[in-house]
């Protein structure tokens, strides 16, 4: 079986071909990274430090206050901040997504593409624009310095992207099941959940991904509307390592770690779901 | 707690003066505020943080509360203070400040004067305060000042061979330079990029606007007439920009400089390959510390040079705090702003380099370092107390301070960059500027 | 008479607007409602530091003065040119590797996680990593190429005409090119085999699939990517802000940069709301231009509407 062995090395050949490739556009994240386990003389040293000769935790032990003369920066508060911002956010977002996906995907009516249309343009509209008059609506009504008010926010930037993931989901499947459902004696509801749900999930899921990973990135309005530890995100908290005449580059970069590491585990692990949905959702319908 | 026993107690404090080093935190009464919650905005940053370590102690003597709503480097914190004006959430009491930013907040702080006793006030210094002050009104209360003088690597200019070969090329001797011409023979001199540069000069936003408009007093120009006409167009104004634009050409400095600001010159000093700094006094302890500086212990100290009209540059402004018009405990927050700057608290600013604003604490601090052995820092203070009291001047105290800076900033760096010549970049921006000030109502 | 009367918003004819009313109620809100009045303060002479100048109406005077500032042409067409070059390269860039992943069929996962890792980077912190990887003196790319002998002297990426354009394109590109290629790699999973294996059994080489068959399947998805990256590409402005700040001398200034500084330093809103405007019909422009050549796309793939 000779042409099966050479078939093997080439796709071997290939794999590594990509992992390299794929490596290589990762560098300037890796270095990121690696940047977060050096002290900040070696990172800004010239002649450059290539190959770390002190690696270790000092950056870490720094943000979480241990050793140093640096007030501790509220890491935790911030991680918790985000993590509820992100998942409520994603989560509504979701819902809002889905009933109003499966509104475009199994009904007629008015006025129907001027909506769609519509939606989609709300989210054109750039954060520094949108920044001062949010700014000033939400402090007219409390909403500055509070979760809440990022998580609206939040929720609307990624309703329209999320109704057009779920929508072309819903569309994928065909009517007659939850028709023969309904027959069945189901409610339409009870069809939705029963039949429509758990077949649009990876969807719904990958959906779910992009909404977490912007609502979690997002800086410019978090930023404006996040004053203390009761709101503040971590994409924010990474300014405190800026100050009027110095940035601490390694410290940030460690923080950025923190960041990453929980992003990408959660992409790892809804990676399948993620393809699988942006493949049947989106266009064909 | 009336406000006058209040202020007597302040005074009474005051008067201990100098031996207030010895006396206890607990000995000086900043008054009772049980159960009140003060809410603050203060500037955050490696820097400033440690006076804030102080603040549990003002909350243990009065019993109130300090909510820190923000800590953010200035530019951040003044976002965010022109979005509370707008929305008008001004509902705090305390707020860090700065002398150039100060005149842009309109009315919002509260003037001090009949806030803090006139006995504390007596312990300041007096141009500092009187640069605190916008149109009559003592809006903020200087807690560390700031000027800029010029580093340099000691050995450079003790090496023999760097001694003759300058006097060889330059005809003169070759010493720490006392004016800007010397400064500019001295980085080509030393030059060789791109691992080794003569200086470096911050590139945008203010920071080269401030650098600018210090040697163009230096040079015996000024940004503005009497009558508030831009007036930087100048010959002093093109011999300005030339002195950036020739030593950016002839690549004395980093070829990304006209996008550095102060943490790329002070890093990139402290890296040791730069051989002429002229930076602020906050940087002095970092660039003496091994673990931070390749040239620790080899750096060397001189005032600001002179530029052609014999003026010493002086850019100089204060970091302030302000107590807002809108806060509901003018005393409490009279209390902690009074505090922050108190001789002690003065004084643990001082040794991290922080230049301080009340008389006594420079001769205190000096006698600190010099029974801690720091010799360089003795020298720093030494240095600076001087270029404080001879060469400090602050851009002009007026509202559309940043906004004049923005429209000069990229005329200078098109200049610099040979988009346009000095001379018509400098026209274009007096231009946009003229507009700016009319449109404030200056003209 | 004998039907009971239904509640209106049981009749199905209203359901699907009930449907989509959440959607519709958080979007004016959050959207539609701040639009309103930075509109209205387009024509005001606001000032972010005196409130009452909320309420001095100036009319066209903002629009006549950015209308006629060279400055803000410039940086209108600088921005048009760095949505269509980064678009565009991102496109390319995804499309190779999502063509190379595809041809991958074990340990995938693993190499789609890795692709996908740039996404994971917030927008200020990849202006913060390419600020130093650029930077002349410490960076690691000059350091590099001046290790590996490739360059003799410090190259100022961030200051040289073409390079600081080039520096701003190219951390926008790493940030997104991401988005393209997991988007593209659903359209090639999607893709049915046998026109493939048929084109195959024609005698047609690999380029001729790729051009005839492959390409044309994917369009709609090219443009479901575009149109959705040219949604969100003003998060852009984090990366530009802190990598020049729009400088040197305005070489890379965008339209959101020249927002940025006159609002808030120059505490002009107004005038900036004026650009804000400006640009937000740019973004609609381009989300429409590649939404109309998406729904073209999909009636010749004859999808459903």
């Amino acid at each position: 079986m000779e042409g099966s062995i050479r078939k093997r090395v080439g796709a071997v050949a290939t794999w590594l071909l990509t992992f390299i490739l794929m490596i290589i556009i990762c560098v300037p994240g890796l270095w990121v990274i690696l940047t977060a386990f050096r002290p900040n003389g070696e990172v800004l040293a010239k002649p450059p430090v290539w190959i770390p000769e002190n690696p270790g935790l000092g950056n870490f032990a720094k943000i979480f206050g241990f050793g140093g003369d640096q007030i501790a920066i509220p890491v935790s508060a911030y991680f918790a901040n985000s993590l509820i911002i992100a998942l409520t956010s994603t989560v509504i977002a979701l819902l809002i997504g889905m009933s109003g996906g499966y509104a475009f995907a199994r009904y007629r009516f008015k006025f129907k593409n001027g909506l769609f249309l519509g939606l989609m343009l709300s989210r054109t509209v750039p954060g520094i624009a949108l920044s001062l008059p949010v700014f000033m609506i939400w402090s007219r009504i409390g909403l500055i310095d509070a979760k809440m008010g990022l998580i609206i926010v939040y929720v609307a930037m990624n309703v329209p992207f999320t109704i057009w993931l779920i929508d072309g989901f819903f569309r994928q499947i065909p009517k007659e099941m939850s028709e023969a459902a309904q027959v069945d004696g189901c409610t339409r509801w009870q069809a939705f959940w029963k039949i429509e749900f758990p077949l649009a999930k990876s969807g719904i899921a990958s959906a779910g991904i992009f909404a977490f990973l912007t609502s979690w990135n997002e800086y410019a309005l978090a930023s404006n509307l996040t004053r203390s530890t009761d709101s503040k995100t971590l994409p924010v908290g990474l300014m405190d390592f800026t100050a009027q005449f110095t940035i601490d580059w390694a410290g940030m970069s460690a923080m950025a770690v923190i960041i990453i590491v929980p992003a990408l585990i959660l992409t790892f692990l809804v990676q399948k779901h993620l393809i699988a949905g942006l493949t049947f959702g989106g266009v064909k319908g | 707690m009336t406000k006058s026993i209040f202020k007597t107690l302040l005074a009474a404090s005051a008067l201990t003066g100098i031996a207030a080093t010895s006396v206890a935190a607990e000995d000086v009464d900043y008054g009772s505020f049980a159960d009140y919650t003060l809410r603050v905005k203060l500037i955050g940053g490696a820097q400033y943080e440690p006076l804030y370590a102080r603040i549990a102690e003002w909350e243990a003597m009065t019993g109130a509360t300090v909510d820190v709503l923000s800590r953010k480097n200035h530019f951040e914190l003044d976002r965010e203070i022109k979005q509370d004006i707008a929305a008008g959430t001004l509902d705090w009491c305390v707020g860090s400040n700065h002398t150039s930013f100060a005149p842009q907040y309109g009315s919002i702080y509260r003037d001090l004067n009949g806030v803090i006793s006139e006995a504390t006030l007596a312990e300041f210094q007096p141009l500092a305060l009187q640069n605190s002050t916008v149109e009559g009104r003592l809006v903020q209360l200087p807690r560390h000042s700031d000027i800029s003088n010029l580093y340099y690597i000691k050995s450079l200019f003790e090496d023999a061979d760097n001694k003759a070969g300058f006097k060889a090329e330059y005809g003169y001797d070759l010493l720490p330079p006392e004016t800007w011409e010397q400064v500019k023979d001295q980085a080509m001199f030393f030059a060789d990029a791109p691992t080794f540069y003569g200086t470096q000069f911050v590139g945008k936003d203010e920071a080269i606007t401030g650098r600018f408009y210090e040697m163009l007093v230096a040079n015996g120009g000024a940004l503005f007439d009497d009558e508030w006409n831009p007036t930087f167009n100048s010959a002093a104004g093109v011999e300005t920009v030339n002195w950036f634009k020739d030593l950016y050409e002839s690549k004395a400095v980093p070829a990304g400089s006209l996008n550095y600001l102060w943490d790329d010159t002070g890093l990139g000093f402290a890296s040791g390959t730069v051989a002429l700094n002229l930076d602020w006094a906050g940087w002095a302890s970092f660039f003496n510390d091994p673990e931070n500086s390749k040239i620790a212990g080899d750096i060397g100290l001189v005032r600001a040079p002179k530029g052609s009209a014999g003026i010493r540059s002086g850019w100089s402004g204060s970091h302030t705090f302000s107590i807002t018009e809108s806060c509901d405990n003018v005393d409490a927050a009279a209390s902690l702003v009074t505090f922050l700057t108190s001789h002690e608290s003065q004084m643990v600013e001082a040794t991290s380099g922080l230049l301080p604003t009340r008389a006594a604490v420079w001769g205190d601090a000096k006698a600190q370092f010099a029974a801690d052995g720091n010799d360089f820092l003795v020298e720093v203070f030494e240095t600076y107390a001087i270029s404080m009291e001879e060469d400090a001047f602050t851009p002009p105290l007026i509202t559309p301070w940043i906004e004049v800076s923005n429209e000069i900033w990229p005329q200078l760096q098109a200049a610099i960059l040979g988009e346009k010549t000095p001379q018509e970049a400098l026209d274009d921006a007096a231009d946009a500027a003229r507009l700016v000030m009319e449109d404030a109502g200056y003209l | 008479m004998a039907t009971k009367r239904v509640p209106f918003w049981q009749r199905e004819k209203y359901t699907p607007y009930l449907l989509l009313l959440p959607a519709f109620l958080i979007l004016m809100f959050v959207v539609l409602l701040p639009l309103l009045f930075s509109l209205y303060t387009s024509f005001t002479g606001y000032r972010l530091i005196r409130p009452e100048s909320l309420y001095d109406w100036v009319g066209l005077r903002n629009y006549r003065r950015i209308f006629t500032d060279g400055d803000f042409w410039s940086a209108f067409g600088r921005t048009i040119l760095f949505l269509t070059i980064a678009l565009n390269l991102e496109f390319l860039l995804g499309l190779g590797i999502a063509l190379l992943i595809n041809k991958i069929t074990w340990g995938q996962r693993t190499l789609r996680t890795i692709m996908m890792f740039p996404m994971m980077f917030s927008p200020i912190l990849v202006g913060y990593q390419f600020k130093f990887v650029f930077n002349d003196n410490i960076g690691i790319l000059n350091n590099a190429l001046y290790a590996l002998g490739l360059s003799d002297g410090a190259i100022a990426w961030l200051v040289d005409k073409y390079l600081a354009m080039f520096a701003i394109i190219f951390a926008e590109v790493w940030m997104s090119t991401s988005v393209f290629a997991i988007l593209l790699l659903a359209g090639l999973f999607a893709m049915p085999r046998d026109p493939l294996e048929a084109a195959k059994v024609d005698g047609c080489n690999s380029w001729q699939v790729f051009r005839h068959i492959t390409l044309p399947f994917l369009m709609p998805f090219v443009f479901i990517a575009m149109t959705i990256r040219s949604l969100d590409v003003a998060r852009a402005y984090d990366i530009v802000d802190v990598m020049t700040g729009g400088g040197p001398a305005g070489r890379t200034e965008l339209l959101w940069t020249m927002i940025a500084r006159t609002g808030y330093d120059n505490a002009r809103m107004g005038q900036a709301n004026a650009m804000a405007y400006v640009s937000i019909l740019l973004s609609i422009a381009f989300t429409y231009y590649f939404f109309t050549k998406l729904l073209a796309a999909r009636k010749y793939m004859g999808g459903a509407e």
